[in-house]
């Protein structure tokens, strides 16, 4: 399904908004996910800043004053039906979809509790290869639309050798 | 035993991953569970020879034991029906499958051996990540059922003797400070316990944002800020010498010849001993022998080397026996 806000992206994010006792459910990829706000005055958007704004107190208090507070905005995970509210209580998810699903909902809350949202750690090798890959097959064809032979060259060398190592070390 | 063996009990290091695709353990059905655990149970045959306990199998007792070593947490053995743990022969290495997440890899090591821990723990998730799809993000790196343990999944943790502040009520105002460096500090047997013979363990609070060098270093500079507090409290402590030699002799005297001693007592006057070899009122000729010994003295371990059920009279009978003859072999009074 395409997001129902942007009508570009698949949609990741199934966000339920009530007003008036009239729910209303939209669609959202996550980058509509992350830029979609409540209306003004919204009790979810009080919420986030009690997550942001509340004081340094333990995790556990963070989401439990959180589940205290009547929340306009429910985030489903489609696999696993997880809600944004659990999340928000407990501070689990229940699967690793979870992460994209609640995105702007974990990036609020970990840069709140851990002071980042970036991992700079450990990376699988295998995610390594991945992101190579993808990196090098958008410049790739990136060099193919202007023409530039020279790169396009290079860049099929690279891609070939990391797909050879690749399957080399699948054997 | 140096200064610093003398407050650094042990170092843990565990890191949390999960299986991609799947869900985490608390909404994992049985039998994708026990798949996990035969899964991890492979792809660590080429690192170890493993002893694997399935929670639902193993009996109270034996399970209690594990919990007293620190080979499993209590929330394995009490609500983790589908969970299972995975023993290296030497116990410095142990695997917690279907915890609160799908795989936790721990060593345990004594002293303060982080970086040896870290190493040992790389190379062994290393091996299991060829083997099983970690659940990793670009952004938020290892993904876990709980946003704490996000990022590197990592938490390095150091168990301290700390009687001298606690007994001069400083712990509290020490444990805000390292709070401060984004380090938790908690009673040893884990959160919400009571710091039983003055053990505490130490640990960091943030796994994302940060490297896994960065996280142990910032683990030392809180172990080196309270190794500092503790020795400063413990010159304090000896401004009263007669009464702390008092409290010490006292400690030797009744763990050695007490006829019955309960697990807090016995606790208790080890913690005291130890404090005692410090200031060289007390030698300990043999550390590993001195902390297994704490080991053996709770309940389950000494239920299960009772050989019977025992009652708690008959156990702290046993206990006081135990302690007096083991402090007897590699214990020596030097006032």
């Amino acid at each position: 399904m395409k997001c129902t806000n942007c009508g570009l992206r698949d949609a990741t994010t199934e966000v339920v908004v009530r007003r008036n006792n009239h729910v209303e459910k939209m669609f959202l990829c996550s980058e509509c996910a992350n830029n979609f706000r409540p209306d003004i005055g919204s009790e979810s958007f009080d919420m986030l800043n009690k997550l942001i704004n509340g004081s340094p107190m333990g995790l556990l208090n963070s989401f439990g004053n959180l589940f205290n507070s009547p929340t306009s905005r429910t985030l489903v995970c489609p696999d696993c039906k997880t809600t944004g509210d659990e999340f928000l209580k407990t501070g689990f998810v229940g699967c690793p979809k979870c992460y994209k699903v609640f995105e702007p909902l974990v990036v609020q809350t970990v840069k709140k509790l851990q002071q980042s949202d970036r991992h700079v750690g450990k990376t699988p090798p295998e995610y390594l290869d991945r992101t190579d890959e993808i990196t090098l097959k958008t410049e790739l064809q990136a060099a193919v639309d202007s023409g530039d032979y020279g790169k396009i060259v290079e860049l099929s060398e690279r891609l070939k050798k990391l797909l050879n190592n690749k399957s080399e070390g699948n054997q | 035993m140096n200064v610093f063996d003398n407050i650094i009990v042990s170092t843990r290091l565990r890191l949390a991953r999960n299986i991609s695709g799947l869900p985490f353990p608390h909404k994992l059905g049985e039998l994708p569970a026990r798949k996990i655990i035969d899964n991890v149970q492979s792809a660590l045959l080429p690192v170890d020879k493993f002893n694997r306990y399935d929670m639902n199998d193993i009996s109270k007792l034996d399970g209690t034991i594990l919990q007293e070593k620190h080979l499993i947490s209590p929330d394995l053995l009490e609500d983790c029906p589908f969970g299972a743990v995975l023993i290296s022969a030497d116990e410095n290495v142990s695997v917690m499958v279907n915890e609160e997440d799908h795989i936790r890899e721990q060593v345990i090591l004594s002293g303060l051996s982080l970086d040896q821990a870290y190493d040992r723990v790389n190379r062994i998730d290393d091996i299991l990540g060829k083997n099983l799809h970690f659940a990793f993000d670009g952004r938020f790196g290892y993904l876990t059922s709980c946003a704490t343990n996000l990022g590197t999944g990592m938490r390095a943790s150091v168990m301290m003797f700390l009687p001298a502040l606690t007994i001069q009520n400083m712990i509290d105002s020490s444990i805000n400070e390292v709070g401060r460096l984004n380090m938790t500090v908690r009673g040893v047997y884990g959160e919400g316990s009571k710091a039983e013979g003055y053990l505490y363990q130490v640990s960091n609070q943030r796994s994302l944002g940060l490297n896994e060098v960065d996280i142990i270093d910032s683990v030392k500079g809180a172990i080196n800020h309270l190794v500092e507090a503790e020795l400063r409290a413990r010159r304090l402590l000896q401004h009263n010498e007669p009464e702390l030699k008092d409290q010490i002799c006292r400690a030797w005297g009744v763990a050695l010849n007490a006829y019955k001693l309960s697990t807090e007592e016995a606790m208790q006057y080890l913690a005291l001993l130890r404090l005692g070899c410090f200031y060289n009122y007390i030698e300990i000729s043999d550390i590993n022998k001195f902390q297994k010994l704490i080991t053996d003295c709770q309940p389950a371990n000494m239920q299960k080397s009772g050989g019977c059920n025992l009652s708690a009279d008959e156990r702290d009978v046993l206990r006081a026996r135990h302690i007096g003859a083991s402090l007897a072999s590699f214990c020596k009074k030097l006032l």
